[in-house]
């Protein structure tokens, strides 16, 4: 597996985790109501600090163990991989951004819209480097 | 789907002293997996590339890829 490759599926893994665990909690532990926005702003600088620290500390073991190759530029292949990742990625961003204008209308609450926004963000994020990893596979 | 050409990166790569699929990419400046993906089909490269490639080998492009009539 080549080194672009692990530090897709590192942070595929990550994000699920991290926001998995976010979602879970905000589904179980907090508060309803107003409260909750400054209580899921509290979850989500926690989660964003723990994905940074990981992925920083994983990646950057992976590339100490392949410096070459994580030095390396993008070649034309792998730019036209990236781009195509961002092309599919564009779908689920348009779908829920119309779907949070929609919740806007039905007057759904601040929190709820935040993290419907946040969900449109992860779940793009994930289909950009779920798109990624099946390209570099299918070609490699 | 399948690319409209074929090619003989493999044959040429093995006439010329067995050069690996790494040397290749880096004479190109790609990655193996790229030099791989072009060899099996999987990916058409850019004209620079197939260039480059067809210079490595000191050959004419025709000579490294070949058009598929039957795939017009």
């Amino acid at each position: 597996m080549t080194f672009r490759e692990k530090t897709h599926w590192v942070s595929l893994v990550v994000i699920a985790t991290a926001f998995g665990w976010y979602f879970f909690r905000l589904h179980t532990a907090l508060p309803r109501g107003p409260g909750n926005i400054a209580a899921s702003g509290g979850l989500l600088a926690v989660v964003t600090i723990g994905i940074i620290l990981a992925m920083s500390i994983i990646i950057g073991v992976i590339a100490a163990r392949s410096p070459r190759e994580a030095h390396a530029a993008a070649d034309e292949r792998e730019r036209a991989i990236h781009w195509r990742g961002t092309h599919y990625a564009y779908y689920p961003i348009v779908i829920g951004v119309w779907l949070c204008i929609g919740m806007i209308f039905a007057g759904y609450s601040m929190p709820t819209l935040l993290n419907t926004l946040l969900a449109v963000v992860v779940l793009a994020e994930m289909v950009r480097i779920g798109v990624q990893l099946y390209l570099y596979r299918r070609d490699g | 789907m399948a690319l409209p050409f074929t090619n003989d990166i493999r044959t040429l790569r093995f006439l010329a002293g067995e050069m690996t699929q790494g040397d290749l990419g880096d004479r190109v400046g790609v990655t193996r997996q790229t030099i791989a993906a072009i060899e099996q089909g999987k990916y058409s490269p850019s004209l620079e590339v197939a260039f480059r490639i067809a210079h490595v080998f000191e050959k004419p492009l025709e000579a490294v890829f070949q058009w598929n009539d039957h795939k017009d």
